[in-house]
């Protein structure tokens, strides 16, 4: 139960985009189309969950005092793999997500992570805690890009949906973004209250 | 702190980085054959777009301002004449970085083609410059072309950024109208060329412009450069 628990609480109840509100900044901008979203989603989960077993493993013979630099030293190599892979496998991923794989680095949810997950628990723990908390902010993402994609764009996948009707424009743009977080945070404290 | 424990916390930085500069020294040769490949490759599609139907005769070097300034010459045969052309880069602070961009001119300044080259702008507007439209729609992609509606206009050319071809054809060496009348369209072509002008990205306008500007000062650039000899012959 508690692990399965591990896992589930990023998806909702402690879903880091939504209730603890961190990793914001690519948040409001890869997620102009569904296909950014969905591979920024892939690439943070993938250093999530890899800096969160480095960190699970290390993390009794890491002297308190230095543990932030090596946490970062950590997410950074697995940064760097991400890059340079996209880079040379997928160089149109690499492309259109451009600055927003290098500052994966200071998203504040893998470091958040590392220090109040990673590094007080055990290997299979701090694993599932980064799937969930992964898909949980890919999830969101992903929610954030359809409506944005499709109502800004009139397309989905790149793809125009209904051919001859003008977009919402606003959507696309930042603010758009500001807005349609904003209703799914209403949404989400919505149900939340009704549950209580 | 005591001796020991700074000792300590020494040791365990430096294996911890000597690990990291391993591993990445690694990835980095796994990596960096496809990555040069690739950016042959990007050169070499470059030169193709914008020097169209052209076979490539030199690449010379000349130094303008203190700065190296590199162009390419090519000629094409057409209807028992020989027309030259040049294809430059030139390169100006967009909205978040350099764009560099690859121009291709005849001897009337008129663009052949152009190609940027690196970018990085925000994902979603101005990276937009380089995005390939497609012409497919979502439900058509999904069920055929059953509930698709009816055709989108389609066309016979390679595909290639809605943005960066609706430069060809116009003039250079004459201001470069910027409107804005949303993604390019095929239909748009003749009105924007009559008025030398292009669309603008939505939300992007400053994109827009930068690009707009380096084609400016890589012309100004190119026109000084054919005046002096080059430097060295560096070859194709």
């Amino acid at each position: 139960m508690s692990y399965l628990n591990d896992f589930m609480k990023g998806l909702w109840e402690k879903n880091p985009i939504l209730v603890l509100g961190i990793g914001l900044c690519p948040t409001l901008a890869v997620t102009t189309s569904v296909s950014n979203a969905l591979w920024m989603g892939l690439a943070t989960s993938f250093v999530l969950v890899s800096s969160n077993i480095l960190v699970s493993i290390i993390r009794q013979g890491v002297p308190p005092h230095i543990r932030i630099p090596i946490f970062i030293t950590i997410i950074a190599s697995f940064v760097i793999i991400v890059e340079l892979t996209l880079k040379a496998f997928q160089p149109d991923v690499y492309k259109a997500l451009g600055i927003f794989i290098p500052l994966i680095v200071v998203n504040c949810m893998i470091l958040g992570r590392a220090e109040e997950f990673a590094s007080k628990n055990t290997l299979g723990r701090s694993i599932l805690d980064g799937l969930g908390m992964g898909v949980g902010f890919g999830l969101t993402l992903f929610v954030l890009a359809f409506f944005r994609e499709t109502l800004g764009a009139n397309k989905l996948f790149g793809l125009t949906l209904i051919p001859g009707i003008k977009p919402a424009t606003m959507m696309i743009l930042p603010p758009g973004a500001f807005v349609t977080l904003g209703l799914m945070l209403w949404a989400m404290n919505a149900i939340k209250s009704r549950r209580n | 702190m005591t001796i020991r424990e700074i000792i300590q916390s020494t040791i365990v930085i430096a294996i911890i980085t000597f690990i990291a500069a391993f591993a990445l020294s690694h990835i980095n040769d796994l990596t960096r054959p496809s990555i040069q490949e690739q950016e042959k490759e990007k050169q070499e599609n470059a030169l193709s777009v914008v020097f169209p139907g052209y076979r490539i005769q030199d690449k010379k070097s000349v130094s303008l301002d203190g700065e190296d300034f590199v162009y390419w010459t090519a000629k094409k045969k057409e209807s028992g004449t020989t027309r030259n052309a040049f294809a430059f880069i030139t390169s100006q602070p967009g909205y978040s970085g350099d764009i560099r961009v690859m121009v291709g001119v005849n001897v009337k300044d008129e663009i052949l083609g152009l190609s940027i080259l690196s970018q990085t702008e925000t994902p979603g507007l101005g990276a937009r410059c380089t995005e390939i439209a497609s012409t497919e729609t979502f439900f058509g992609y999904l069920f055929g072309n059953l509930f698709a509606g009816k055709e989108v206009e389609t066309e016979k050319e390679p595909s290639r950024p809605w943005f960066q071809k609706q430069f060809t054809g116009l003039s250079a060496d004459q201001q470069i109208e910027i409107v804005k009348k949303g993604d390019w369209q095929p239909s748009m072509r003749e009105q924007l060329r009559k008025k030398n002008a292009i669309t603008a990205i939505t939300g992007a306008t400053i994109t827009t412009k930068t690009v707009r500007d380096a084609i400016t000062k890589g012309i100004e650039k190119l026109h000084r450069a054919r005046q002096k000899p080059a430097d060295g012959r560096t070859g194709v």
